[in-house]
């Protein structure tokens, strides 16, 4: 039996239904990621399990207890909210020490694990300032400390950074990651950036109208998409219809499914390769460049199709709008998947 | 893929509504209802009852209503409720509107010092406003001295006691009101309009009336009607002048009520129903506006 | 290096306009001469010509040593702040079940809570004593329809007040927050969300006892000469003595004001802690 475990769970609002029957398990210690656009139903999921929504349907299993029906404030889980929820009245420490103080903990164990949270978040230094003194970063900072003091079974953590601007956010990306593996502790991470729940998770589990759409590594999750809109929704796949494929490589694909390829697996070339072993190799043109870091897109024109193509970015070997070029794209990386009913 | 094994149809979750949201919470907010009941709507159901049951027939009709319509003095009290509200409220808005403006253009130091005013002055209302305006305009008022020793007839031969001396007064506190309500509205007048309106060849009437009063619209109109109902709801101020002599609707609901002679709740109630209806049709009348005037921007 | 803010926050603001200043200055004249007239009066033996004569503080003196205004001042206080302090206790715990249990009951609040926007004092008072008057309980005693009438009053103001502190501090998220921390939810209602509304409460209150202070219809009509409060005070003087009374009128704008001084100073304040 896994950690936690999701059994049937149901959550509707009125007649609008939002988790509907989800069915997994995360194992002890791990960092999942639920990711998916919003109203998808990933932040109600954790709420459902931190208990601040009551699920319609279903049983949630944390640690062998059943807890569909225990109070959130009994459920022994850490939560870090979206919006800054630190207490504007109490410190730093206060706000962390709030935890333990209800649990009735000794003052000299108090501080001993305050300050030492604080270290871990880095926050030494601020243990007296007040929330409004605090930018959105330390103050993310000091609600993690603030729900990780009291050892909690699970950290929940509903979009914690998406208020925090590009830099910072990195930077706590990773301070996230250090923690749930110094502490092995059980973590739950709800985002709707995919690039966020590449770098961290262990598991994604991504959700698509109140359902898994597909869970598996990152890597699993990145090559190979179960559907249209998985591979739209991570990477930023080419997709194309049978008909389309059809009509670019001459190979029949059953109706019904579209043809999804990233845009890093296209080689582009100004002379048809010579040797192209299992591979297509179409001609197009170039109409349009965009550099995108250490990336350069093209946009090429192939027939009556549109595809992106990702190149390095070398100055020296530079493709200009108009210019004739060979597309050359592996087989086994034109994925075939059901499309979107 | 982790799908749940080994999961079973979930047995349906008992009972759990009655643990999380038991109604047990719900007894914070009885004390609060209770009072609401008792002092709020049980009052007002009152006065409505009172105004369906005939004073004479004592029948369920519109005996009352029949008699407020066409007995002189209350029509004479809504009437001169009606206009002395509509007058004191326009007015008002006009004068509020230019100090509004001349205020939020103002230096830091003229804007703080008039709402200041405004602030202190929004509060001199009811009697202490009536006595002072005695002491100012009434028979042997300051400036009724002054306008009989300079020959200036408009101060000498005014009368406090009647309905130039209520709209005078009405006036008075109208203005505090009505310019602490707009100064935010003209906070929202953002100056690149002022200097796209430029760019693009408007002039300042154009400016003023194409841009400004239209964008100010639902606040105008807002604060009109405030302006209207708290007139016509004023009590103190007129009482404080000239006691239940002067056909004013919430002078007349009140002396049904307290009447030196008897009461009379019948009367009273359909007196009371009728000022309601009038606030409530100023309010639909200007919600109605408003809207139209938002053009779809949320009103604030 | 306040200094320096201050300068920098007034250099780039343009000068108030001619027009401006004589027209602000007109409407400030015009308000403020009703009361300086009063104020005058009131430290005058006589004002029969064009300018008062015979300085004094006999009406002053007078004023302090009346029993019957210390009592109607006492009676004032008691209803302010028992009538203000009844309904923030009330809207409290009605905005806990708001907040924490039930959501869905946030309109039907606003809804009863700016009824007596509308209703005002006339009503209100007419209401409750042709509802209450005569029935011989307990309700029909009138300092308890006072308290009442009071309570309804200022419900507005007070529930505005309770609401915005509480909308600004997110409080819902607060009562969540403490709840994962193990902590529950009236619990947290208590010692998470009331210390950070306190400060919204208190200006929301004065603005409320200084409604209650002013208030002459429901005192007038409800208790009248029973409960003297200090308008009615004053109205039963103006017949009696013009001098007495105009010191009455300067003693009542002198407390309000006070009271409107202090609100303004703590919104300013809280704005300004905002802002920064």
């Amino acid at each position: 039996m896994a950690y936690i475990e999701f059994r049937d769970v149901v959550k509707r609002f009125g007649d609008n239904t939002v988790l509907d029957h989800i069915n997994f398990g995360i194992e002890k210690g791990d960092l999942v990621t639920l990711l998916g656009p919003s109203g998808c139903g990933k932040s109600t999921l954790l709420r459902c399990l931190s208990g601040l929504e009551q699920v319609t349907e279903g049983t949630i299993i944390l640690d062998g207890e059943d807890i569909t029906n225990v109070p959130a404030s009994k459920r022994s889980i850490g939560m870090v909210f979206q919006q800054y929820s630190l207490f504007p009245n109490m410190t730093v420490e206060q706000n962390i020490a709030f935890g333990l103080k209800m649990q009735k903990t000794p003052q000299d164990v108090i501080d001993k694990k305050v300050a030492e949270a604080i270290a871990m978040v880095e926050l030494t230094g601020k243990e007296r300032a007040y929330p409004a003194s605090l930018s959105g970063g330390q103050q993310q900072r000091a609600a993690l400390a603030r729900s990780i003091v009291t050892e909690p079974k699970v950290l929940l953590l509903d979009e914690p950074l998406s208020a925090i601007d590009a830099k910072l956010r990195k930077a706590l990306q990773s301070r996230i990651r250090e923690i749930n593996q110094e502490l092995n502790l059980t973590s739950i991470f709800v985002t709707h950036d995919q690039d966020e729940a590449m770098v961290m998770s262990d598991v994604i589990q991504l959700f698509h109208d109140g359902r898994i759409e597909q869970a598996g590594s990152p890597v699993e999750v990145y090559t190979s998409p179960v559907s249209e809109f998985a591979a739209s929704f991570i990477g930023s796949y080419n997709q194309l219809s049978a008909e389309e494929f059809g009509a670019l490589a001459g190979t029949v694909v059953p109706a019904g499914n579209v043809v999804a390829i990233r845009p890093e697996t296209i080689g582009i070339t100004t002379e048809r390769p010579a040797e192209a072993d299992g591979c297509y190799v179409v001609k197009g043109m170039v109409v349009d460049s965009v550099p995108r870091g250490n990336v350069l897109r093209y946009t090429v024109r192939v027939g009556a199709t549109v595809l992106r193509v990702d190149a390095l970015f070398r100055s020296f070997h530079m493709f200009n709008t108009g210019d004739d070029v060979f597309l050359t794209i592996p087989e086994h990386d034109c994925l075939v998947i059901p499309a979107a009913a | 893929m982790q799908q749940g094994v080994g999961a079973k149809p979930a047995t349906a979750s008992k009972a759990k509504t009655a643990k999380r949201r038991p109604w047990m919470a719900y007894i914070a907010i009885v004390p609060f209802f209770l009072v609401v009941i008792l002092y709020e709507l049980a009052p007002l159901a009152q006065l409505a009852l009172n105004s369906v049951i005939g004073r004479d027939s004592e029948a369920l009709g519109l005996e009352n209503y029949i008699r407020v319509f066409t007995t002189p003095l209350y029509t004479q009290s809504i009437w001169n409720s009606v206009w002395i509200s509509l007058l004191s409220a326009v007015v008002g808005i006009v004068v509020a509107f230019l100090a509004a403006r001349f205020c939020s253009e103002a230096s830091p130091r003229v804007r703080s010092g008039f709402t200041m005013v405004l602030n202190m002055m929004s509060n001199f209302s009811g009697v202490p406003l009536a006595f002072a305006f005695m002491i100012l305009m009434g028979n042997a008022g300051v400036l009724t001295l002054i306008g009989e020793q300079f020959n200036i007839p408009f101060l000498a031969n005014f009368n406090l006691y009647g309905s130039d001396g209520l709209v005078m007064m009405y006036i008075y506190f109208q203005i505090p009101l009505a310019t602490l309500l707009l100064i935010p509205a003209f906070a929202g007048i953002r100056k690149e309009w002022r200097e796209a309106a430029t760019i693009l060849k408007a002039s300042t009437f154009d400016y003023w009336f194409r841009i400004v009063i239209p964008n100010l619209m639902p606040s105008i109109l807002g604060t009109l009607s405030v302006l209207f109902s708290n007139a016509l709801a004023a009590y103190a101020t007129a009482y404080a002048l000239v006691m239940n002599n002067y056909a004013l609707l919430a002078l007349q609901i009140t002396s049904r009520f307290r009447g030196d002679v008897q009461t009379d709740a019948a009367t009273g109630g359909a007196l009371a129903i009728v000022l309601i209806a009038l606030m409530v049709i100023c309010t639909l009348v200007n919600n109605y506006f408003t809207r139209r005037a938002a053009k779809g921007r949320e009103i604030v | 290096m306040s200094k320096k803010n201050a300068v920098a926050g007034v250099a780039p603001q343009q000068k108030t306009s001619l027009a401006g200043k004589i027209f602000l200055g007109a409407v400030a004249l015009y308000l403020l001469i009703p009361f300086a007239v009063t104020l005058v009066y009131s430290l005058f033996v006589e004002w029969t010509d064009i300018l008062p004569s015979g300085f004094t503080l006999r009406n002053y003196v007078e004023l302090f040593s009346n029993t019957t205004f210390w009592m109607s001042i006492g009676r004032t206080l008691i209803l302010c702040i028992v009538s203000v302090i009844i309904t923030i206790v009330l809207i409290l715990a009605a905005m806990y079940v708001v907040v924490a249990v039930n959501r869905k009951l946030a309109g039907v609040m606003q809804f009863l809570c700016m009824i007596p926007y509308a209703l005002q004092g006339v009503i209100l008072s007419i209401g409750i004593i042709s509802l209450y008057t005569g029935t011989g309980t307990i309700l029909s005693n009138r300092l308890f329809m006072l308290f009442g009438a009071y309570t309804i009053l200022v419900l507005p103001y007070i529930y505005q007040g309770i609401r915005n502190a509480l909308n600004s501090i997110d409080a819902e998220m607060l009562i969540q927050a403490a709840e994962m921390l193990g902590c529950g939810r009236f619990r947290a209602y208590v010692q998470v969300v009331l210390p950070n509304i306190l400060s919204g409460i208190l200006v929301s209150s004065l603005l409320a006892e200084s409604i209650i202070f002013g208030d002459f219809v429901l005192a007038n009509n409800i208790a009248g000469t029973n409960y003297q409060n200090i308008q009615v005070f004053l109205q039963a003087n103006m017949d009696v003595s013009s001098g007495l009374s105009s010191a009455i009128v300067v003693v009542i704008f002198v407390v309000v004001a006070l009271v409107t001084a202090v609100v303004l100073k703590l919104q300013n304040s809280s704005i300004q802690k905002e802002t920064k």
